[in-house]
């Protein structure tokens, strides 16, 4: 019986070492680590974050369900009570490439902060795409949360209900307020993988 | 700025304006689309039925969705609002059109198009009334950006009871519709997940266009619609496959599928049930009571066929006659305990399997095997309970419940150990007999799975049961006798024969000095059993004895952790001149020929589905044949044991996991990937397309 158990734990042990290399970015796994600028020309790594819960929110100002959620000021909410609260950084990435909708210069990336009333902790301007692709960001606004050890722990929808309508958001589950707080109380986050909505990411 | 702050009081205005309702007749202008409320009909009967819809024009360049919209956008979506007694049907989606979005796709429609109901009317309404159809219709217009937009619409349609005549304007448009909408099939039809693809296995009772044939996975955020779907077909059977989304959370009951001939202005929309595929050519619907019960009586012949192995026979053979032997005594007991024993250890090593399987792992039955510190394990076991029937020593008679042990108090725990071991030895012998039932039985929900997993132990664990519970039965078996013991040393031989098969399989994961480990390692296991059961001639000699004893057992194990640093280098696996082995570096200077096509395997021992492939598909004649004749140079990767390089190759696949068969065609161009499921016709269609 012991002999068996050891043969399943070597077995299982030699799975989960075989199958790992993937595409996209997998739950549990280090998130890929990046290194990009943001509106004041810093350069942002991953890495720079270790320790702290990292939140990444694609977006792109002029999409309709990224509207949705700045109009009420749902999205700003979140960046408050994730850095307040949960001390999380939130960063904002803007994955638009040159000449598409939705790219913005530095200060006009500055200007919207401040206009909506914003509240990241910085602007990440992915002009090449490569985080975007690292991240396999589909649409805007897409969410990541990553752990204090590098570890990607949530990603997909910023709330349940794929729509448009502000009026929606009362409704729908906040998928990124739900894991932030399972993980400041040591839950499982559930679900850790949602469906991404919204404008797809003008690469 | 200003744009994004005017489409939010755009959002809101519309946010507004339903709850102002006020509702529109005729054409209604939103941004970059019109859209109306329409009739087939220009009036409706008393009790009578006519379909209406929402016709819909964006500008030229824009869409609207699909009720599965794909990687992005929403489906349009009706609210609608009756008379009494009337009613509408859900929308009658006419099939989409793939939309490419920058790296994704798009589910949906552009031009004109009509999202139609079928509305019942109410007998109570009487000619002369006038019925007014309301419904608040929103939806995502897109070009490179979207736009959502939303409007309340109404019909005014006259009660007459006359028959209805076509609407002048519209008829045409509903009957284009009608065209275009999928008409649902009951085809037998079975999706299974491995490795980050979804297959599905459809038997149409017509003949579709393999060629050209497009599919519409209608669950939303499941397959990677970015990737399409690879469609072969082959004796009357349709194979679909295409990559799951990375964003996929959980698995759906059943999967609404619509396929499209969009030449030949037909489509089919059917329903997957979740099932394996099996590559006989008959499907087995794990989600269907008749699959499940099927399998569960396979699993019980099965396991009453195991008791015949020659690796479970001569243990059980002897527990059999001890118990009848030991007549008089708790004899139920004895067999419900060993029957508790044998669905614990299934229950527990399915309970393992499924638990991985649940983690994305893709692994078959027999996934134990592949680690050689278990086959090792395995063989010290079977050829420890071979010495002992020999005579060599009484440990392991006294387990199989021989001698003593029986009237003893422990007698029950050495039944239910029995159990466990029966389940032990059993163990190699399962995996190449039961390998294709338990492979299905692992893509069905957990709880069913489970339940064929138990039967499997059930069918092992039931001749004993009977023995011990039926003295009839019981009666007929061979009196007990001296010839016993010739019986028991007799029964040794198979024994040592599923060492030397274990030994074969250890071999195939190690090399000679692997071999020569274990080997090593067996004969000290037979000082140390053969020194165990020496008599003592005083103490000090016995603390001697037992210090050697345990010198020898460590020593054992310690070759068997020899023998598992001697794993072999992957892709040293024996090449035949039929295949070569893969390696990142032959694969591109193949590529770079042009007089070369390759088919690349990526396959492992314990993976069921790529055994049953390659006996069935691809080491027939006609694959052989069709892979010589078309210059094709087969590859085959083995992912036995863990080799980074085809991790790396099934990742670039977005797989996880095996099979995977990869076709690359002469002139460099895009590689094909064939299903997971193959038959030879399959194969030798794909090749010859080349």
């Amino acid at each position: 019986m012991k002999f068996k158990a050891l043969g399943i734990t070597a077995a299982a042990a030699a799975f989960a070492l075989a199958s790992s290399v993937s595409a996209a970015p997998e739950i549990g796994q280090p998130a890929p680590d990046f290194s990009v600028v943001d509106t004041a020309g810093q350069v942002h790594s991953l890495s720079d974050f270790a320790g702290q819960t990292v939140v990444l929110e694609w977006t792109n100002h002029d999409c309709p369900f990224v509207i949705k959620h700045y109009g009420p000021g749902n999205m700003q909410e979140q960046q408050r009570m994730a850095r307040n609260e949960h001390d999380a950084v939130w960063l904002t990435v803007i994955s638009s490439r040159p000449g598409t909708q939705g790219h913005v210069s530095p200060e006009q990336a500055d200007e919207l902060t401040r206009s909506r009333n914003a509240f990241p902790t910085a602007v990440l301007l992915d002009e090449s795409g490569d985080m975007g692709r690292a991240y396999d960001a589909r649409v805007t606004p897409h969410m990541y949360i990553i752990d204090g050890d590098g570890i990607l722990r949530y990603m997909g929808g910023i709330d349940s209900n794929p729509s448009a309508n502000p009026a929606d958001i009362p409704g729908a589950t906040q998928y990124v307020v739900a894991a932030l707080t399972a993980m400041a109380n040591g839950q499982d986050i559930d679900p850790a993988v949602t469906r991404p909505y919204g404008c797809t990411v003008k690469y | 700025m200003n744009r994004s702050l005017c489409l939010f009081w755009l959002a809101m205005a519309s946010l507004m304006a339903s709850t102002a309702l006020a509702w529109e007749r005729g054409v209604v202008h939103r941004d970059h689309i019109e859209v109306e409320l329409v009739a087939a009909t220009t009036s409706v009967q008393p009790g009578g039925t006519v379909e209406i819809g929402l016709r819909l024009v964006p500008d030229p360049h824009w869409h609207t969705y699909w009720k599965n919209p794909g990687d992005s956008g929403l489906p349009t979506r009706l609210n609608w609002t009756l008379p009494e007694g009337a009613s509408v049907s859900d929308i009658a989606w006419p099939y989409p059109e793939a939309l490419a979005m920058g790296h994704l796709i798009n589910y949906g429609y552009e031009g004109e198009h009509l999202l139609p109901v079928t509305l019942t009317v109410g007998e109570d309404v009487a000619p002369g009334d006038e019925l007014t159809l309301r419904v608040a219709a929103d939806w995502l217009v897109c070009e490179e950006v979207c736009i959502p937009g939303d409007a309340q619409l109404e019909l005014v349609l006259p009660v007459n009871s006359d028959r209805p005549s076509p609407h002048p304007d519209h008829a045409d448009l509903f009957e284009q519709s009608r065209q275009q909408h999928p008409r649902t099939v009951a085809w037998p039809a079975g999706f299974s997940i491995e490795g980050g693809q979804l297959s599905v296995q459809i038997e149409p009772d017509v003949d579709l266009p393999i060629d050209t044939l497009e599919v519409f996975v209608a669950a939303d955020n499941f397959v990677e619609h970015a990737e399409f779907a690879s469609v072969t077909g082959s004796n009357g059977q349709v194979l679909i496959a295409q990559a799951l989304s990375a964003f996929r959370s959980g698995s759906p009951d059943t999967l609404p599928i619509v396929l499209v001939d969009r030449e030949g202005e037909r489509a089919w929309r059917l329903t997957a049930e979740p099932g394996a595929l099996v590559s006989d050519g008959s499907l087995l619907a794990a989600g269907s009571q008749t699959g499940w019960l099927l399998a569960i009586v396979l699993a019980l012949v099965g396991g009453i066929l195991l008791n015949l192995m020659p690796c479970v026979f001569p243990v059980l053979s002897i527990k059999a006659m001890s118990l009848v032997s030991g007549a008089g005594h708790d004899q139920r007991g004895h067999g419900l305990a060993y029957t508790a024993g044998v669905l614990l250890s299934f229950g527990l090593l399915a309970g393992v399997l499924l638990a991985l399987r649940a983690g994305g792992e893709a692994i078959g039955w027999g996934f134990q095997l592949q680690s050689p510190w278990f086959v090792g394990i395995l063989v010290y076991v079977l050829f420890a309970l071979g010495l002992s029937l020999s005579g060599l020593f009484d440990f392991g008679t006294r387990l199989m419940g021989m001698g003593q042990g029986l009237t003893e108090k422990s007698g029950l725990s050495g039944s239910f150990f029995t159990g466990i071991l029966a389940c032990v030895v059993a163990s190699p012998c399962t995996a190449p007999f039961m390998g294709t039932a338990l492979g299905v039985a692992v893509l069905m929900p957990w709880p069913m799975a489970m339940a064929v997993f138990l039967a499997l132990g059930f069918g092992l664990a039931l001749p004993m049961l009977a023995l011990s519970f039926s003295p009839a039965l019981a009666r007929r078996m061979p009196r007990p006798g001296p010839w016993m013991d010739t019986f028991k040393q007799a029964m040794a031989f198979p024994l040592y024969l599923a060492v030397v098969w274990l030994l074969w399989v250890l071999a195939r994961q190690t090399d000679a000095n692997g071999m020569a480990a274990v080997l090593t390692g067996m004969v000290v296991l037979a000082f140390a059993l053969w020194l165990g059961a020496r008599r003592d001639k005083g103490p000090s000699l016995a603390i001697a004895r037992h210090v050697t004893v345990g010198l020898s057992l460590v020593l054992a194990v310690a070759a068997l952790g020899t023998a598992n640093r001697f794993q072999h280098e992957p892709g040293e696996g024996p090449a035949s001149a039929w295949w070569e082995n893969y390696s990142p570096e032959r694969l591109s200077e193949l590529r770079a020929d042009p007089e070369q096509a390759v088919l690349v395997n990526m396959t492992a021992d314990w993976c069921v589905t790529c055994l049953v492939n390659e006996r069935v598909a691809l080491n027939t004649d006609a694959v052989r044949q069709a892979m010589a004749d078309n210059g094709v140079v087969y590859v085959k990767g083995d992912w036995t044991r863990r080799d980074p390089a085809i991790t790396e190759y099934l990742a670039e696949y977005g797989r996880n996991g095996v099979p995977l068969y990869v076709l690359y065609p002469h002139n460099g161009d895009q590689a094909r990937v064939l299903p997971q499921v193959l038959t030879p016709s399959l194969v030798v269609q794909a090749l010859e397309r080349l």
